[in-house]
């Protein structure tokens, strides 16, 4: 798999989003919050007349409140016709994925397993090849999820 | 799927919505030539469409349809109800092989031959010799439309098929083109004014909102093509059930957001159907209540700002209010002495709620397990509203108003907590700003409530509704908007203040985001800032404050308002412009102007002001001169006339207590009140118009002729537009209406030809000197030239008989 990778990190992490999907990386300018919506939607804002939805991956992977560094540009993908601003610790580089995303034993931990699709080496080393749809929705649903599983 | 077949099917598609009404009315007149034309060329057109497609059963019941119909347009048959019931059941059959076609499927084949043998039905008697599939003779008539282009006999303009998506770039496109505008502008104004720049960018601001407002057409369709259906909806149905309908459309030009048409759609469906089954009698039934026959529906759209309202009616039996509360009380919706409070009016609004259905046994027409409450819901969804009213024995009326477009609506933002959010203009009823004691603000358990105009309104802080920090409500003054639901809940939410108002582009929202259940869409700002558009409905329902429980408690309402009854009235509080607070009632007070000082002329007998073109007399300025530039007005109306009363500031409005102290001696005041334990003067209404008022008169001006000198036109002619005249232009003055200014041996040689103007005459002289008694006017002597003028004026009423006179 030869694909090119968008490289972030999120918490601390390195992640690969598809860089097919990240239509582009803006400058997170002005966000309006959004009162009463789950603590990973950090807002809404404005890419020229569109308005995105900024999701803090942080707290969409169910990460604690511990401070992490915030990068000042975020990455913009569309998933099912909605337009979002990922917001990381750091957007690094594109590279080159070198495998398929496979499992790794031991698993990468419940929430990283709901959102990513597995580990995939690229040319800066392995990461976390990301999984949009499941990574917009939070980590509440698959809390509710686990629930119903139970 | 091939891009010519696609064409195909879309162009039958469009032509089969055009030609059901069509069909219906040349069914109720055969003899109507334009309509059979217009029935046939349809389906010459699909078989001339299948020739290039291989559908053998289409082409054959095409053909068959066709020679039947061109039978009649020569003649040789008589259009009779079977035979038109068989060339609609091909057409309806054409219409489910399309379907079909573009599903990709393989339509069973039915009866195909069974509908063709249909048309000959009655074809026998009429001439055996000529069977029906035989090809008939071509009379020349056919050959042309043959060999006519299908094309060429549509009458609308050219047109073309667009995906919706295409659209949406393009929109996109421009809504990003005037942030980008909105950005330049910015920096433009911080950069200063530069005549080189400024100039194109006016230009392009101009041209940018052109194409905004035609990018936003392009979105809109004619009412029309939802209209187009009925009529073959309203003949299946009233075939169905034995009855006779007449169905009348009006304002089928009325456009408005194609996604919009599709919403109400089923709803408006389901109302005609509703009005047929339950509304219009049998025939029998009319003529025994001594109707005629045929019932009539009709159904009206009309435009008015933002919404568009769609009118249903019928001349049928009416609504039974006594069985609609039965039912109301036996399903559980109301107690039986909630009943008895409730008005006919509100009765009758019980058939939108949930659970409700009066017909007894439940028929295929229009108990479908839909009720009204599912169309009040759907309507309500897209922000539009439907009440109903009806008269027994004479009929029933619907009433849909829904917004013009989904995706722009006229909004208000506000601000709460230091966010802005945007309420739909729509719910506003009325936005207050006022002091807590003025609002009465009261917790009552959980929730609160405010006095409006004496009424007991639910209130809700919106910061508490966001879970943002609230404010002290019991303190300071704050400022509500009072929300009015489609329901005709009223509730107030408090805001912080209010921000902007204008348009707003409304974009879909997240489903995580719409999922908190409080936005309905987000929109940007001019300065490019996101907000959040609340969902109002969603919010009151949220809280309770929505429908069923409010119809009830209503009435109560009106009793403790029945307490109010005691105050005399309502009326606006301000402080004159000799700093008297003043109060005037309030329905006299038409709106509050704020015009320009040079728009007040003082030099007449009374003072006068020109607003929105038209001359009104000006009253309370006093004697001070005017230092400010601007003045506030209270444009006051007793229906007839009107007058402006100047005020240094306008307050508020409040209730009248009941009793007035004496007044002094001033005869425009009525009494003096107590408001807020500060005396207040309260005027005269009767005593102002008498005194004061006189019906707007359009402001142009007396015109005045001078005479033909450079003297005259540079420094005679100013003076003479100070003083309230329009200069006019020889050629075109109505001389006999313009005052004349002549220098004195003008005048002289004029009367002795006699050949004077018509007119009033001021005749100037070049010499001061004159003897004590002359007519004329030495031309510096600057107050006798303006006193002669403004006589001239004054006694207007002269001239402006002499016009009236001269329209009698």
């Amino acid at each position: 798999m030869s694909a090119l990778l968008l490289m972030v990190q999120i918490g601390g992490r390195r992640c690969a989003i598809e860089a097919q999907d990240v239509k582009s990386v803006i400058d997170l300018g002005v966000i309006a919050p959004v009162p009463r919506a789950p603590s990973f939607i950090a807002g809404i804002t404005a890419l020229r007349s569109q308005a995105l939805t900024v999701i803090d991956c942080r707290l969409a992977m169910g990460l604690s409140d511990e401070v992490w560094p915030c990068d000042s540009r975020a990455a913009v993908v569309a998933v099912e016709g909605h337009s979002y601003a990922l917001m990381v610790d750091a957007i690094e580089d594109i590279t080159t994925g070198l495998s398929v995303p496979g499992q790794i034993p031991g698993g990468f931990g419940a929430q990283w397993s709901r959102a990513a699709d597995g580990m995939i080496e690229t040319g800066i080393g392995p990461a976390l090849l990301l999984n949009l749809p499941a990574l917009i929705v939070g980590p509440e649903t698959s809390i509710s999820r686990n629930v119903h599983a139970a | 799927m091939d891009d010519l077949l696609a064409e195909f099917i879309a162009e039958t598609r469009e032509m089969l919505e055009a030609t059901g009404g069509e069909l219906v009315a040349w069914e109720a007149d055969p003899a109507d030539r334009a309509r059979l034309d217009s029935v046939f060329r349809f389906v010459h057109t699909v078989k001339g469409n299948c020739g290039f497609f291989d559908f053998p059963r289409l082409a054959a019941l095409s053909h068959a349809a066709e020679d039947a119909l061109a039978d009649l347009r020569a003649g040789r048959r008589e259009a009779s109800a079977p035979l038109v019931s068989a060339v609609l059941a091909i057409i309806d059959r054409i219409a489910e092989m399309v379907d079909a076609i573009e599903a990709g499927e393989e339509l069973d084949s039915g009866d195909d031959a069974a509908l063709i043998a249909a048309l000959a039905a009655d074809h026998a008697p009429d001439s055996s010799a000529d069977a029906p599939d035989a090809p008939a003779p071509l009379l020349p008539e056919q050959l042309m439309m043959r060999r006519s282009d299908p094309a060429a006999n549509l009458i609308a303009p050219r047109t073309i098929r667009l995906p919706v998506e295409l659209l949406d770039r393009v929109m996109i496109g421009v809504s990003d083109m005037v942030l980008a505008r909105n950005d330049l502008a910015h920096r433009l104004r911080i950069a200063g004014t530069q005549p080189t720049i400024d100039g194109p960018f006016e230009r392009l601001t101009a041209i940018l909102s052109d194409v905004r407002d035609a990018i936003t057409r392009m979105r809109m369709q004619r009412i029309e093509t939802l209209f187009g259906a009925l009529p073959r909806l309203v003949r299946d149905l009233s075939a169905e059930l034995g009855k006779q309908v007449l169905i009348d459309l009006e304002g089928g030009n009325v456009e408005l957001d194609r996604e919009m048409i599709e919403t109400i759609r089923d709803p408006l469906t389901h109302i005609i159907r509703n009005a047929i089954d339950h509304g219009i009698e049998t025939p029998a039934a009319r003529l025994a209540a001594g109707k005629r026959e045929m019932g009539l529906l009709t159904l009206s759209a009309h435009q008015s700002g933002n919404t568009i309202a769609i009118v249903v009616s019928d001349d049928g039996r009416g609504l039974d209010a006594e069985k609609i509360a039965a039912k109301a009380v036996s399903s559980g919706l109301i107690t039986a002495a909630e009943r008895a409070t409730l008005s006919r009016e509100k009765v009758l609004q019980l058939i939108f709620e949930p659970g409700f259905s009066t017909a007894e046994a439940v028929s295929n027409i229009s108990g479908r397990g839909v009720g009204l409450d599912v169309v009040r819901q759907n309507l309500e969804k897209v922000g539009g509203s439907i009440a109903v009213s009806s008269q027994p024995g004479v009929g029933t009326l619907f009433t849909l108003q829904i917004p013009l477009t989904l995706s722009i609506i006229a909004g208000l933002t506000v601000e709460v907590a230091g966010q802005r959010l945007a309420i739909p203009q729509g719910y506003i009823e009325e936005i207050i700003e006022a002091s807590a004691e003025a609002l009465d603000y009261a917790r009552m358990g959980e929730t609160a409530l405010v006095t409006f105009r004496g009424e007991r309104v639910p209130c809700l802080l919106l910061a508490d509704v966001l879970g943002l920090p609230a404010p002290e409500m019991t303190q300071g003054t704050h400022t509500l908007a009072l929300l009015r639901l489609a329901s005709g809940d009223l509730f107030a939410l408090a805001i912080e203040r209010i921000h902007s108002h204008g348009d707003l582009v409304v974009k879909p929202l997240a489903p995580a985001v719409m999922k908190c259940g409080l936005y309905a869409g987000s929109a940007l700002l001019d300065d490019g800032q996101p907000v959040l558009l609340l969902d109002v409905t969603r919010i009151a329902a949220e809280h309770h404050l929505l429908s069923d429980t409010r119809a009830r408690t209503a009435p109560r309402k009106a009793e403790i308002a029945g307490d109010m009854a005691q105050s005399a009235g309502r009326v606006m509080l301000f402080t004159g412009l000799d700093g008297r607070r003043a109060a005037i009632r309030l329905e006299l007070v038409q709106r509050i102007e704020t015009i320009p000082t040079s728009a007040i002329d003082r030099s007449g007998a009374r003072p006068r002001a020109v607003i929105d073109g038209v001359i009104l007399p000006l009253t309370g300025l006093g004697d001070e001169p005017l230092v400010r530039g601007k003045l506030r007005l209270l444009r006051l109306s007793d229906g007839l006339t009107e007058l402006l009363y100047a005020v240094r500031d306008v307050e508020d409005a409040t209730e009248l207590p009941a009793s007035l102290g004496a007044a002094e001696d001033d005869p425009l005041v009525e009494g003096l009140a107590l408001i807020g334990g500060r005396p207040v003067a309260v005027l005269d209404g009767h005593g102002l118009f008498a005194r004061f008022g006189d019906a707007p008169r359009p402001a142009t001006r007396p015109q005045c002729l001078l005479p033909d000198t450079e003297w005259a036109r540079s420094i005679l002619g100013p003076l003479v537009e100070a003083a309230g005249y329009q200069v006019a232009d020889p050629a075109e003055s109505n001389a006999s209406k313009a005052v004349t200014i002549l220098m004195e041996d003008v005048y002289e040689a004029a009367s002795h030809v006699g050949q004077l103007p018509a007119g009033p005459i001021i005749r100037l002289r070049d010499h001061p000197d004159a003897a004590p008694d002359s007519p004329s006017i030495y031309r510096y002597d600057r107050e006798a030239l303006i006193k002669a003028l403004r006589e001239v004026r004054d006694s207007a009423p002269l001239a402006r008989a002499a016009a009236m006179g001269a329209v009698a």
